[in-house]
């Protein structure tokens, strides 16, 4: 009888604590993210970056600057304004897109932003640290052709228990020089959640 | 030497000319803008490859329905707080009961002797923290 006691309170010891440990964490594949709240996610951010590479690389404007100029045209990454109801960091993709100029080699990328400050902050200090022959001169840097700038936007339709989001996200590519707009992208995201 | 001097002068004249020539179809006012721009650059482009965040709030019936919820739970909550923060009061019940009671000519028909003496003006059983809410309210008769 006491043996029956002892192993009945073990088990119900063990599973007290076993029960406590609720929380269980499974990796998945950051190409296969579920959507849980409805708010922007992983799955948005992926198919816009997808979606605005291939618009990007394939118009008419690369084409058109390689023959007149006879030589890449040089992007500089400007300002995107977050528009819509939710915060969005608009640096999840643009690095994607980004990344695809490098490794497709068509499209030639410079630094902005706080990165170049950072950048020429290293190029100051070298003057009176590096040596002579690593030191490296001011006044040298590639001057961007174009700027990319971009917009996000969202439309909110709810009623009682349903909602329906529209993402839409918009990229331009502008001439520096002449201020002229040479490509505009957009992708255009829209869900229907029910609570 | 002055053929050295004018040689040297001549090369400056050359620079200055050299930099005041235009680009085909150059505004000729283009320095305005160039000095304009030359003194903001730097606050202009502190927002360069960054998101810039000009969110707003939609109207969600679910989630209004959902946030008051929260707000009525934490409105009990809190009120639940500050009553059990409050100190305990004698003076509340019994001077008003005593007053009334005692001011109005209840005395003289007795009510004060039987009121007062029996339980009104007792804090013991009427502690500041008695009231209809609270649960132990209770008639005397």
């Amino acid at each position: 009888m006491k043996k029956i006691f002892y192993v009945f309170a073990t088990f119900v010891l063990v599973a007290s604590i076993s029960s406590c440990a609720n929380r269980k964490v499974t990796r998945i594949d950051p190409s296969e993210t579920p959507d849980i709240s409805g708010s922007w996610n992983n799955t948005d951010s992926r198919l816009t970056a997808e979606e605005l590479t291939k618009q990007i690389l394939s118009e008419k404007w690369l084409g058109r600057h390689v023959n007149e100029k006879g030589k890449k045209p040089v992007v500089i990454v400007g300002l995107v304004t977050n528009k819509s109801h939710e915060h969005i960091e608009a640096e999840t993709f643009m690095n994607d897109l980004e990344r695809s100029f490098i490794t497709s080699d068509k499209v030639s990328l410079v630094q902005s932003g706080k990165k170049r400050e950072q950048m020429r902050a290293e190029k100051a200090d070298m003057q009176t640290n590096a040596s002579a022959s690593t030191m490296k001169k001011f006044g040298l840097e590639k001057g961007a052709d174009y700027i990319l700038q971009g917009s996000i936007n969202s439309i909110v339709d709810a009623y009682k228990r349903k909602k329906t989001v529209t993402y839409q996200i918009n990229l331009e590519l502008t001439n520096i020089e002449t201020n002229e707009v040479i490509w505009i992208g957009d992708k255009k995201i829209a869900k229907y959640v029910k609570n | 030497m002055r053929t050295t001097i004018l040689l040297i002068l001549l090369g400056c004249m050359n620079s200055v000319y050299a930099q005041q020539q235009l680009a085909p179809d150059q505004n000729p006012n283009y320095l305005v803008s160039q000095q304009k721009y030359m003194q903001v650059k730097d606050s202009l482009l502190f927002t360069m490859n960054t998101t810039e965040q000009s969110t707003y709030k939609a109207y969600d019936w679910y989630e209004v329905k959902m946030e008051r919820r929260q707000n009525r739970i934490n409105t009990r909550q809190q009120v639940r707080i500050n009553r059990s923060l409050r100190p305990i009061i004698n003076n509340g019940w019994n001077d008003g009961w005593n007053n009334n009671w005692n001011n109005n000519g209840w005395n003289n028909n007795g009510w004060n002797n039987g009121w007062n003496r029996n339980r009104w003006n007792n804090s013991r059983f009427f502690p500041g923290t008695i009231g209809y809410r609270t649960g132990n309210w209770w008639f005397w008769f």
